[in-house]
């Protein structure tokens, strides 16, 4: 191997293991069904890679080895042995597992009592309605909170184009797809955070359309949802609400408890708690939404949101300190 | 080819080469050494005469075939062509009743009286010329880029032009503005009285008249912070019109403020332009501006053209049905992108579909402006 070849290989192979560390992966297994998921995953990976020592044994084998072993490995026995029975075997082994893992999954079907979000795909952002027992929803955007311990129900649709819901440390791709709904279940076992992606390409700023998930013990989401429900407080700021309703933000974006009531664009009412903005790409800082407001079409190009380089300093840092204060 | 006729010519070619650089030698000694006269005062000799007049000709005629000229309402576009005229053209091509000024009719070649010369051409010819200007003879290009839209009104004033009687004209380019007689101490002192390019009420509304075409805006009761940057927009070459762009120019920044001033506290007692349509036609405009159409990602026009919004968003209320669609098509064509206001607007007016524009123009101009709704002691039409 020439040297250069050397070191692109190393680099890839750093990124690809660098890919799999930390919140979005699918080796975290942070939920039951993903967590059989991996182990499968380890299974076939590990099986295969001693399969294929094996192979290379054998080969070298059969080309340099002994006469007498060379002679035994090209006998009946070992090719019935070797070439049916053992494929057929670990085959329908891992077939028959596979099925259980499924059914792991399958269980959480049939849960009683799962929280039931939905989640709809936009371009480039996802919109996020939580389900209360009373029919009534409550809607956010681009973070998704759930209780650990219990099963998850996620209906899936989208506003435009196919998108695909990933979240792989919880579970597997499942396809937004226009004028269905899609059902993914899952559960997380231990509170913590991880992100997701979309993962179907959906046009410009496809890349950057990811999203947290934020996983809490039972107690502290209720808590959590019972805030997130209720109205935006009234503003401290009054000139950054002003701002916000006489500049036509209002006309996209909902924030309840004023008159902005746009649904358009991700439901702002408690924007300042999120943990990203733009959808997992900026922090949710003061400094955040005034580099949103004023270079969005920079930071995440061709995202629907008109651009709006029409504001002074000062009035950048109320709408922002606004913003953020809409916790 | 026979081989003898090929050897003949390759001989040829070098005799072909040599006259061709002599050619270029001549030209480029003549050039130098100042022979041959540029002096207007020399005029033409009859045969280059001939020869530009056939080139002009020609040019004009191929060049505009590819136009297709629109119907043209005369008695809509007329008055702004006249006005446009008055401001831009006059000073060379002459007045109706007037003779040029001795000092244009010695350009080479003279600007031409169009009242004789505009029925020699057709109707996409003049658009144009008028479009286009002429090279070598000092006739100018259209100074709005790409506002192919506002030529037409000069094409419809030109088509009239022969008609009209020095009267007619008059009329028409001085608008609304009054014509003041001046004593004769004044005239002493300010010179005769004409009518003035930034005399705005040539063409825009006044406190009991709408503008003279609707394709004109109300600037009458409009924010102040919109008109101010507006002309600015217009002064600075950020807002292509080639009605606006030269009035703006002769603006400093206290005219401005005080022209935003004046038009903004006008208040405007006439009706609405005599249309009513009836309420199914407003609907789907009313829709749009009220909800405005998820499907498409269109906020409601209101969130941003409603009542107490940013003094520096325009009010729709009011304006023509014809400037209104002018303006969503030029923004739609991306003609008002460089400011950060049009940016925003260019954004929302590329997602609507011809007929929402055309339903949105429909439906504001069918409202009242601002200031009816104010004087009706608050009961407007929105909360
Ligand atoms: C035409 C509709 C529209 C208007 C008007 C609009 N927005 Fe947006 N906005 C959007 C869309 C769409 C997104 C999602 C962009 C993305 O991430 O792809 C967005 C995203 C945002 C976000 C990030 C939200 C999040 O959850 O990450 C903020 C903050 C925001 N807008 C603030 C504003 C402000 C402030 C204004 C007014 C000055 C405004 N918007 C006007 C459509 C709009
Ligand atoms: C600076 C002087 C000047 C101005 C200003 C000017 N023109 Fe001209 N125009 C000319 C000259 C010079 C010609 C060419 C005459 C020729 O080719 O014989 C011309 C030619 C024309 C012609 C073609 C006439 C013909 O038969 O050759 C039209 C039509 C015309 N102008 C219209 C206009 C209009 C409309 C405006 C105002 C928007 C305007 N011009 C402004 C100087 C001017
Ligand atoms: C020759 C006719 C004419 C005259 C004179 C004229 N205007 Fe205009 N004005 C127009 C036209 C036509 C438009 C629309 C231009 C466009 O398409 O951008 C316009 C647009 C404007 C606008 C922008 C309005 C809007 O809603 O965007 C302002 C402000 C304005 N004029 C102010 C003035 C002022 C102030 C004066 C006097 C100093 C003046 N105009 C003189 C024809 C005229
Ligand atoms: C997010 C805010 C916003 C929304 C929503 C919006 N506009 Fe605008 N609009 C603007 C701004 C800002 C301008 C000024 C553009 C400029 O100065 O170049 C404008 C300008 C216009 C103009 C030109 C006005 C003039 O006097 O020249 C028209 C026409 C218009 N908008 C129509 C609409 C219609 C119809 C809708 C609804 C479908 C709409 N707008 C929705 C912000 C908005
Ligand atoms: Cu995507």
């Amino acid at each position: 191997m020439s040297h250069a070849i050397k070191k692109m290989f190393c680099a890839v192979a750093l990124l690809v293991i660098a890919g799999c560390d930390g919140g979005q992966s699918a080796f975290s297994g942070l939920g039951p069904v993903s967590s059989r998921i991996t182990l499968l995953i380890w299974i076939m990976f590990i099986g295969a890679a001693l399969i294929t020592a094996l192979i290379c044994v054998l080969t070298l084998i059969s080309i340099a080895g002994p006469a007498n072993w060379r002679h035994k490995l090209t006998g009946k026995k070992s090719i019935i042995l070797g070439g049916i029975v053992f494929p057929v075997v670990t085959l329908t082994a891992l077939l028959i597992y596979g099925f259980l893992v499924l059914k792991a999954g399958g269980t959480l079907v049939q849960a009683e009592n799962p929280v039931h979000i939905s989640v709809v795909g936009e371009q480039w952002w996802w919109r996020i309605i939580y389900r209360h027992d009373d029919g009534q929803t409550t809607e956010s955007a681009n973070e998704l909170r759930i209780p650990t311990g219990r099963p998850i129900k996620i209906e899936l649709s989208t506003a435009d184009v196919i998108h695909s819901f990933w979240i792989p440390a919880y579970a597997g791709k499942v396809d937004m797809i226009p004028g269905r709904i899609n059902t993914l279940h899952f559960m997380a076992d231990k509170p913590g955070i991880v992100t997701g992606q979309c993962a179907e390409y959906c046009g410009g700023a496809h890349a950057l359309m990811s999203f947290y998930t934020v996983a809490m013990t039972p107690s502290d989401y209720d808590a959590w949802l019972a805030k997130e429900r209720a109205n935006a407080k009234p503003a401290i700021d009054n000139q950054g609400e002003q701002l916000f309703l006489s500049s036509g933000c209002g006309g996209c974006h909902t924030v309840r408890g004023t008159q902005a009531d746009g649904r358009i664009g991700p439901d702002l009412t408690h924007a300042g708690s999120r943990l990203s903005l733009g959808a997992g790409i900026l922090p949710n800082t003061t400094e955040g939404f005034a580099k949103w407001i004023s270079q969005h079409q920079t930071i995440k190009p061709e995202n629907l949101m008109p651009p709006f380089d029409i504001f002074s300093e000062s009035e950048l840092q109320s709408l922002s300190v606004y913003l953020n204060s809409l916790e | 080819m026979a081989e003898p006729v090929r050897s003949r010519l390759r001989k040829l070619l070098p005799w072909a080469f040599g006259l061709f650089v002599a050619g270029i030698v001549l030209v480029l000694t003549i050039a130098y050494s100042g022979i041959y006269s540029v002096a207007a005062s020399a005029g033409h000799p009859d045969w280059l005469d001939w020869f530009f007049a056939l080139g002009k000709r020609r040019s004009v005629i191929v060049n505009s075939m590819t136009i297709d000229a629109p119907v043209l309402d005369l008695a809509e576009l007329v008055p702004l062509g006249a006005a446009h005229f008055q401001g831009g053209c006059a000073t060379c091509h002459r007045t109706p009743g007037q003779a040029l000024n001795p000092v244009y009719d010695q350009m080479l070649p003279p600007p031409p009286d169009l009242k004789t010369h505009a029925p020699m051409w057709t109707r996409e010819q003049l658009f144009w010329i008028v479009r286009h200007g002429i090279q070598f003879t000092g006739m100018p290009a259209w100074s709005g880029q790409d506002r192919d839209d506002e030529v037409w009104a000069v094409v419809a004033f030109l088509e009239v032009l022969p008609l009209m009687e020095a009267g007619d004209y008059r009329q028409y380019a001085r608008g609304h503005s009054e014509a003041q007689n001046y004593s004769i101490r004044e005239i002493v002192s300010e010179g005769k009285t004409k009518i003035n390019l930034t005399a705005c009420n040539r063409c825009h509304d006044t406190d009991d008249a709408p503008p003279m075409s609707p394709y004109v805006p109300r600037i009458g009761g409009q924010n102040k912070a919109y008109l101010k940057r507006a002309l600015r927009e217009y002064h600075s070459d950020l807002r292509q019109s080639g009605f606006m762009e030269p009035i703006a120019a002769e603006l400093d920044d206290e005219h401005i403020n005080l022209l935003a001033d004046y038009y903004a506290s006008l208040t405007v007692s006439l009706g609405n332009p005599a249309r009513n349509p009836s309420t199914p036609k407003l609907e789907p405009g009313r829709q749009l501006a009220e909800q405005g159409d998820r499907s498409r990602k269109i906020p409601a026009c209101l969130s941003c053209h409603g009542a107490n919004k940013r003094p520096d968003y325009p009010r729709l209320d009011g304006q023509s049905e014809q400037y209104l669609r002018q303006q969503l098509q030029l923004l739609q064509r991306g003609g008002r992108t460089k400011t950060p206001h049009g940016a925003i607007m260019t954004t929302i007016a590329k997602r609507l579909t011809e007929q929402q524009a055309e339903a949105a123009a429909v439906f504001f101009a069918s409202q009242p402006s601002a200031e009816q709704v104010g004087h009706k002691a608050g009961e407007g039409l929105r909360q």
